[in-house]
């Protein structure tokens, strides 16, 4: 399958450097935490245990307790699962929207596309936190209402590059030799512009993660994000900030997770990008 | 600016009347096509080609005959004028059953490789006409798998990408292609562009042996002024949107009459210093589209340009059976040999 | 070629055994197997070769602008008795644009769109001579768009490269190089991007300033006819080795390499009318691919077991010509 091998190829070209390999090893570490959570965490990170509040890291609570005494390993553990589903499923929402207006403006005649770049960009001027504050003052914090807006601030992000990879590709020949062996626009669509344009769009996605990462920690931090008693490592930090004077533990360890996970992110999505780019070049070149 | 009188002479309407040969295959009357407002590609342009005729176009930059292919297989429309084909107009085939239509005219593009579409493999590539027209599975695998073989590609091609294969071979995908829809009409936008000299006389004899075996006929394109002569049995010239002079091949390159068409047939380098042809160099730039010379639009670069070629647009008249020129003075740059 | 019996340092650039080798995902590409050859002095040289047969990068060695993906570079290029090949990229530099220069295929990679032509002409004057007052330099410079050919020269010197077109760019490239008054002039396919008109005035100017201009020219090209009608001497490439080279009239007329000989009997208007198009069967090696021999002996007819030993060293024959074939006496 040669999917598979193009996966394989790159993830080997991303380990080359060393930035890579660190970055492809945090980012599978945080995914195994995100995945396995249940079984990777020690206890129930929502099961109280007040007696044994800001406890030091010991044997039973590898990372020590918070302010109820919950397993502050736990609840990084699952943070990690909360980042993780935030990010992933607002990136993929945002780059199936985000890819369909894309190519839609490209092809649409000039009044429809200037309308599609206008809506781009009335959400782009919105920042993402401020959206966010009025969504959420109106519906009350939630997971969902996180994964939506961070979602929507993202589609003209992924709708711009899209439509100016739609645009290039446009005078693409294969495109015409496709028009003059008959196919059809869906066609040539689906099976010969989109395959085309993934490939930016996923690099893209994949340096984004690390972005989406921090605004739902910002805003979960703000209490606007995941409903409590959820363990998103913002609102970890924000508990950890509150009881500072208690034990500096809760706070260190949360910031170190967050700001782990975003560098592992960061540098992965630099390496493959890097891994990506010199392959195209040399593929057509 | 009077319209030139539009004649195409060659296995012409005429000759169809008298009952002499049959009505051509593609008949063009009158295209022009001018795009933005300004910029006229095309200027009533008309062209017959008989059925199995190998006609050759040869123009520089700015010539209009990339947009004359284009017209021809519907990728653009005319401003005004008909295309037929096959007795119909193109615009009423697209409208009515484009499939049939894009079964029956084929064209392939300059760059063979880019017209592969890159992230599929050339066996997928080659399987798209069978899936976009429905056609017979069986029958059109079996038949495709024949004109691999005919056409020389080895099976292993067919997992390969188009970044993968070289230039002659995709140039032959492009042919297979085209072939497993069994066309009558293929237009062949420069087909030996990036080939190298030792591999373009085997597609050259491919090509040939393919219009003898499927009784295909060609638009063929080419830059290549020596293809053009081997390969074509008529030809046509274009300068600034307009046929400039056309012409059984032989005739042509004996004996041109036009003057540009004298000019750019001498600018051929030969190796052999016997063969050689003093080269008539023009002067000046080729003028912009948008804004074409008053008169003959020649005129500027004419070595051999009169007072009337600069107010007086030449029409294109016959001077000899299936010879047409557009000049008021032609073969007035006659070329010692 | 210059008459290797008299001083050998009577050619202005002698290259000698030239391997240049790259790594490539796929392996160490072989680009240049050993090149060897001589530029005369005043003498136009052709280059001609197809695809894969290392004729441009021939020119990047000369010019020492190399691919970053290069392994090795061994031999040696004597530039006036200067070898070339250990000299720092600082001395190479000085070299570059004052004894050595360059026109190509696509004259926008020698342009920058934000200056005018009047801007790249002095760039070059100044380099040359150092401390040129503006007015002098600006003269000059309208005399060299005269000089090749330009009308208009006050008006070309004020329009910026996209401005002009194709044919009016590649003669103020040519203009900027012939400033630069060198040694060796590098001309890479400089006119296989233009109409075939406007070739031919490119061609017929530098037919006319080829005697003008005392240095010596390599002109690369895959276009047997223009070398045949502008070049002194002719040296034919195939993957990554000279094969054959000596006066152009001579190995046109009487080739003695059967590449030489196979890719003249390709040109169509050699062959006669009505019979089968002749084309040299099978593919140009694969440069990553090993090989031993020589390189032409898949797709050669009179291959022998011989030619698969070693690659045939390039060696004198008659005339001032040099082959390298072994049965380059047989076949002829």
């Amino acid at each position: 399958m040669r999917g598979l091998a193009l996966v394989v190829a790159t993830l080997r070209q991303v380990c080359g450097s060393l930035t890579g390999a660190v970055g492809l090893a945090i980012v599978a570490m945080v995914l195994a935490c995100a995945v396995f959570a249940p079984w990777l965490a020690t206890h129930d990170p929502d099961a109280l245990d007040v007696l044994n509040r800001f406890s030091a890291p010991s044997g039973a609570h590898w990372l020590g307790t918070d302010q109820l005494g919950r397993d502050l390993y736990s609840r990084m553990v699952h943070g990690a699962a909360v980042a993780m589903q935030v990010a992933l499923s607002s990136i993929a929402i945002a780059l199936t929207l985000g890819m369909t207006l894309g190519i839609l403006a490209a092809y649409l005649p000039a009044r429809s596309e200037r309308f599609v770049l206008i809506v781009f960009d009335v959400i782009a001027s919105f920042p993402s936190l401020v959206l966010a504050l009025a969504v959420v003052a109106v519906f009350g914090p939630s997971t969902l209402i996180v994964v939506i807006v961070v979602a929507v601030t993202l589609v003209p992000h992924f709708g711009r590059v899209a439509r100016s990879q739609v645009l290039t590709l446009k005078s693409a020949p294969f495109l015409e030799a496709e028009r003059i062996l008959g196919a059809s626009w869906p066609r040539v669509v689906f099976y010969h512009v989109m395959p085309n344009i993934l490939g930016p769009l996923v690099i893209l996605a994949s340096m984004d993660i690390p972005v989406v990462i921090t605004i739902e920690a910002g805003l979960s931090f703000l209490g606007l994000g995941v409903r409590p008693p959820l363990a998103s490592w913002g609102s970890l930090i924000q508990d950890g900030y509150q009881y500072l004077s208690e034990s500096w533990v809760p706070v260190v360890v949360s910031s170190v997770a967050l700001g782990v996970a975003t560098l592992g992110f960061t540098l992965f999505g630099e390496a493959l990008r890097d891994a990506v780019d010199p392959r195209i070049g040399r593929e057509h070149g | 600016m009077t319209p030139a009188q539009p004649v195409s002479v060659p296995s012409g309407i005429g000759a169809a009347r008298a009952g002499l040969v049959s009505a051509p295959l593609v008949s063009m009357r009158g295209i022009s096509v001018v795009f933005g407002g300004a910029v006229r590609a095309l200027d009533d342009v008309s062209l017959d080609i008989a059925d199995k005729e190998i006609v050759g176009l040869v123009g520089e930059s700015g010539s209009g005959k990339t947009t004359l292919c284009r017209v021809l297989v519907g990728l653009t429309q005319a401003s005004t004028g008909t295309v037929e084909v096959g007795g119909a107009a193109v615009a009423a085939q697209l409208a009515r059953d484009p499939l049939a239509f894009r079964r029956k005219v084929q064209m392939l593009l300059q760059d063979a490789v880019a017209s592969l579409s890159p992230r599929m493999t050339v066996g997928r590539s080659l399987r798209e006409p069978i899936a976009i027209h429905n056609l017979p599975q069986q029958e059109s695998l079996a038949r495709l798998d024949t004109i691999l073989r005919r056409l020389g590609l080895p099976p292993d091609v067919l997992a390969k990408f188009p970044h993968q294969i070289s230039g002659g071979q995709a140039r032959r995908v492009g042919v297979a292609r085209a072939l497993v829809m069994q066309p009558q009409l293929i237009v062949a936008d420069e087909p030996t562009a990036g080939l190298d000299v030792s591999v373009q006389g085997e597609l050259l004899n491919l090509l040939l042996d393919l219009q003898q075996e499927f009784g295909l006929t060609y638009l063929l394109v080419s830059h290549n002024l020596n293809v053009i002569r081997r390969v074509t049995q008529r030809t046509a010239v274009m300068y600034l949107g307009q046929i400039v002079e056309e012409a059984p091949t032989r005739q042509l390159f004996d004996r041109p009459a036009h003057p540009y068409s004298a000019a750019l047939l001498s600018t051929n380098p030969v190796i052999d210093p016997q063969h050689r042809r003093t080269r008539i160099v023009l002067q000046g730039e080729i003028p912009s589209v948008v804004n074409p010379p008053s008169g003959c639009r020649f005129h500027t670069r004419c070595p051999v340009a009169q007072p009337r070629c600069s107010s007086e647009p030449p029409p294109l008249v016959a001077i000899a059976m299936k010879r047409a020129v557009r000049c008021h003075f032609p073969y007035s740059l006659d070329l010692q040999r | 070629m210059t008459d290797q019996a008299a001083s050998p340092s009577s050619a202005l650039v002698e290259i000698r055994d030239l391997v240049l080798e790259a790594s490539t995902p796929r392996g160490t590409a072989h680009i240049l197997r050993g090149v060897s050859l001589d530029i005369g002095r005043g003498r136009i040289l052709g280059v001609v070769g197809e695809s894969g047969s290392g004729k441009s990068s021939l020119a990047s060695c000369l010019l020492k602008l190399l691919p970053s993906n290069m392994t090795r570079l061994s031999g040696s290029i004597a530039f006036d008795g200067t070898d070339l090949l250990p000299l720092p990229e600082a001395r190479m530099r000085e070299w570059r644009g004052r004894r050595i220069a360059m026109i190509f295929q696509d004259p926008m990679t020698a342009l920058n769109p934000l200056f005018t032509v009047a801007t790249h002409l002095v760039d070059v004057l100044r380099r040359r001579h150092p401390g040129l007052q503006a007015d002098v330099a600006m003269q000059r410079a309208r005399a060299a768009l005269v000089s090749v050919g330009i009308a208009d020269a006050d008006l070309r010197l004020r329009a910026y490269p996209h401005e002009l077109s194709g044919g009016m760019r590649q003669r103020v490239m040519i203009a900027m190089a012939l400033l630069v008054e060198p040694d060796l002039l590098l001309a890479d396919e400089p006119t296989t991007a233009l109409d075939a008109t406007v070739e031919a005035q490119i061609v017929d100017l530098l037919d006319q300033l080829r005697r003008r201009f005392s240095g010596s020219i390599m002109f690369i090209s895959h276009h047997l006819g223009l070398v045949a009608q502008l070049c002194d001497d002719i040296c034919v490439m195939y993957g990554g080795t000279v094969v054959e080279s000596g006066p152009v009239a001579d190995v046109l007329a009487a080739p003695r390499h059967p590449y030489t000989r196979a890719l003249l009997a390709c040109e169509i208007d050699a062959q006669d009318q009505g019979g089968r198009l002749v084309s040299i069967p099978g593919e140009v090696q694969d440069p990553v691919a090993p090989h031993v021999g020589c390189v032409f002996a898949p797709r050669c007819s009179h291959v022998r077991d011989a030619c698969r030993t070693g690659i045939p060293p390039l060696r004198d024959s008659a005339g001032l010509r040099k082959v390298a074939c072994i049965r380059a006496e047989e076949i002829a």
